[in-house]
């Protein structure tokens, strides 16, 4: 299996770095750095060089799989994709080389823009950076294959893209809806309270108070976990480490990335494959 | 090798593979015919797992599921590649260990005649050398079934029979192949199996052999027009068939031609010609596809 990957990649990771999609990846990533980085302006802060080159990698790999996805969902694979005994294999060769084409940009403008001008950076600032850049990559890429033509099946992309936007909505808007929702059931309450129908008007009573209590109920503390990996590694790039606890961000990043993975194989195995000509 | 089974394969309203029931036989060369639409292809990319039936199964009489080489219709490599270099990764995702992958492209390119051209970059290549390249990748990794999907469209009359000829080795090499062809001089020269398809489903099964035997006749041309015997050699027998100046001998009525030369003779009649002939796969095909 490894071989067979192996060669896949190698060659998806080839063809894309040579064709001028390729290479715009490449100028766009030094255009990145000469806009962010200028070394004639002051040394960056550790937390700067870190969060603002981790975005860069989120970035590439967002696009460079997209790209990548796109190059692979082509008809003139159908020889290969035949011989390979599951799909799956096709879909990792695909993130493999996505994701070695960003990290690889990503790790040249980092060593350039250290070396250029750079934070100096101690050992624990060194060590927070590969568990950081990674776990965001990974997960990144991931999350690129469910938008691409290649995993994309029906209306799955909707589905996930739709879901992931909820959550965030929801998150950031959860005080305003539970307000929102407060007021209706209040309103829905006195309604009821008006008309005489007593018990149902205290439940709705007790619905407005549920939700007036906003992001301190079930929902909000769901959701603040939800996103708690992604503030945890921001917060310990700003402190230049992670406590005992941030720590473990980078591996709920990597459970996130697994989940999607194995979601997007079941689409991308279940799926006919029409690839484009 | 393959058992196709209750098969159907839906495009929104259009039924492209209708319920279709195949056996793929062991060793055997299975020619796929059908016009334009058919489902050839469709049953191909089935077979492949490109696509999911809506219905029915496709299983292996072997249990594992075989190794497969495919050649699709469509001449689409990456063009960008040269052809070494193309058929060194098929080569390594077919399982063939390191030090057997270089072996086994300078066969392959051997096998079809493509040695000369290793170095040449794909989109350098005439669309003969592509359908022989496609040919090499199917080769490559000695798989046990061959799809092979218009293996021959757009050659010149020498490159066609170079495929047939390739074909017929891995036929005798004991290899399965489906193919799928327009070219029915092809089909009846490789194949000994042949299925006829249209509308998403078989309209015509059978061993090649047997489906040439099919339907023997007897053709008798002469000098002038034959309306005055008519009633005569008619009553002979009614698998003759009379046309202007030709007399048709069909079936059983085979046996009576000695009599009805008689006939024609003692008429004053000449013999042109007699031609015994059998049912041609052109004529199969089309009462199949009418």
């Amino acid at each position: 299996m490894n071989q067979r990957i192996l060669a896949v990649s190698a060659y998806l990771f080839r063809s894309f770095l040579f064709s001028l999609a390729g290479l715009l990846y490449i100028l766009l990533a030094l255009a990145y750095y000469m806009v962010l980085f200028d070394p004639r302006q002051l040394t960056p802060d550790p937390d700067y060089y870190i969060l603002v080159l981790g975005l860069l990698g989120l970035g590439l790999s967002f696009l460079v799989t997209l790209s990548i996805a796109a190059r692979a969902n082509n008809a003139s694979h159908f020889p290969l994709i035949v011989r390979l005994p599951s799909r799956i294999e096709y879909l990792t060769a695909v993130f493999f080389s996505s994701i070695l084409f960003a990290s690889i940009i990503q790790f040249v403008i980092a060593l350039i823009a250290l070396v250029a001008n750079g934070p100096n950076l101690d050992f624990r600032e060194y060590l927070l950076i590969p568990p950081f850049w990674i776990s965001g990559n990974v997960l990144f890429a991931v999350l690129s294959l469910h938008a691409t033509d290649l995993v994309t099946a029906g209306w799955s992309r909707v589905y996930v893209f739709a879901t992931i936007g909820l959550l965030l909505y929801l998150q950031s808007g959860l005080d305003v809806l539970s307000d929102w929702l407060s007021n209706l059931f209040n309103q829905f309450g006195n309604t009821l309270l008006a008309t005489g129908l007593d018990a149902l008007a205290t439940l709705a009573f007790d619905m407005a108070n549920l939700f007036s209590e906003g992001s301190s109920s079930a929902l909000g503390s769901a959701l603040s976990l939800v996103f708690w990996p992604f503030k945890a590694i921001v917060e310990a790039a700003i402190n230049g480490h992670f406590t005992p606890l941030q720590a473990l961000a980078p591996a709920f990043l990597m459970t996130y990335a697994a989940l999607l993975f194995v979601l997007a194989a079941k689409f991308f195995s279940k799926k006919d494959l029409f690839l484009s000509e | 090798m393959l058992e196709i089974l209750n098969i159907t394969k839906r495009f929104h309203t259009l039924v492209a593979v209708d319920n279709l029931t195949l056996d793929v036989p062991q060793g055997e060369v299975l020619g796929v015919l059908g016009p334009n639409g058919a489902g050839k292809t469709t049953l191909f990319k089935l077979i492949v797992g490109f696509l999911k039936p809506d219905r029915g199964l496709i299983r292996s009489r072997e249990g594992a599921w075989p190794t497969i080489g495919y050649k699709p219709e469509r001449l689409l490599y990456p063009n960008h590649l040269r052809v070494h270099e193309y058929l060194n990764m098929v080569a390594a995702i077919s399982n063939l260990p390191r030090g057997r992958i270089k072996k086994a492209v300078s066969e392959s390119l051997e096998r079809v005649d493509l040695t000369y051209a290793a170095n040449k970059r794909i989109k350098e290549c005439s669309k003969g050398m592509r359908q022989r390249l496609g040919l090499a990748q199917a080769m490559i990794g000695d798989p046990q079934l061959f799809l092979l999907d218009e293996p021959s469209n757009g050659l010149d009359p020498e490159g066609q029979a170079e495929i047939c000829r390739q074909i017929d080795n891995l036929h005798q090499e004991g290899k399965t192949i489906v193919l799928a062809s327009h070219q029915l001089q092809e089909v009846t020269q490789v194949c000994t199996h042949l299925v006829i398809m249209n509308q998403g489903s078989i309209h015509y099964e059978n061993q090649m052999k047997a489906a040439l035997a099919e339907r023997p006749h007897t053709r008798i041309l002469v000098n002038r027009d034959l309306s005055t015997l008519q009633s005569l050699l008619m009553h002979l027998h009614h698998d003759i068939e009379l046309s202007d100046r030709e007399i048709v001998l069909n079936y059983d009525a085979i046996a009576l031609r000695p009599n009805v030369l008689r006939i024609l003779l003692s008429n004053g009649y000449d013999i042109i010609r007699i031609e015994q002939s059998r049912v041609t796969l052109a004529e199969i095909y089309a009462a199949a596809v009418q």
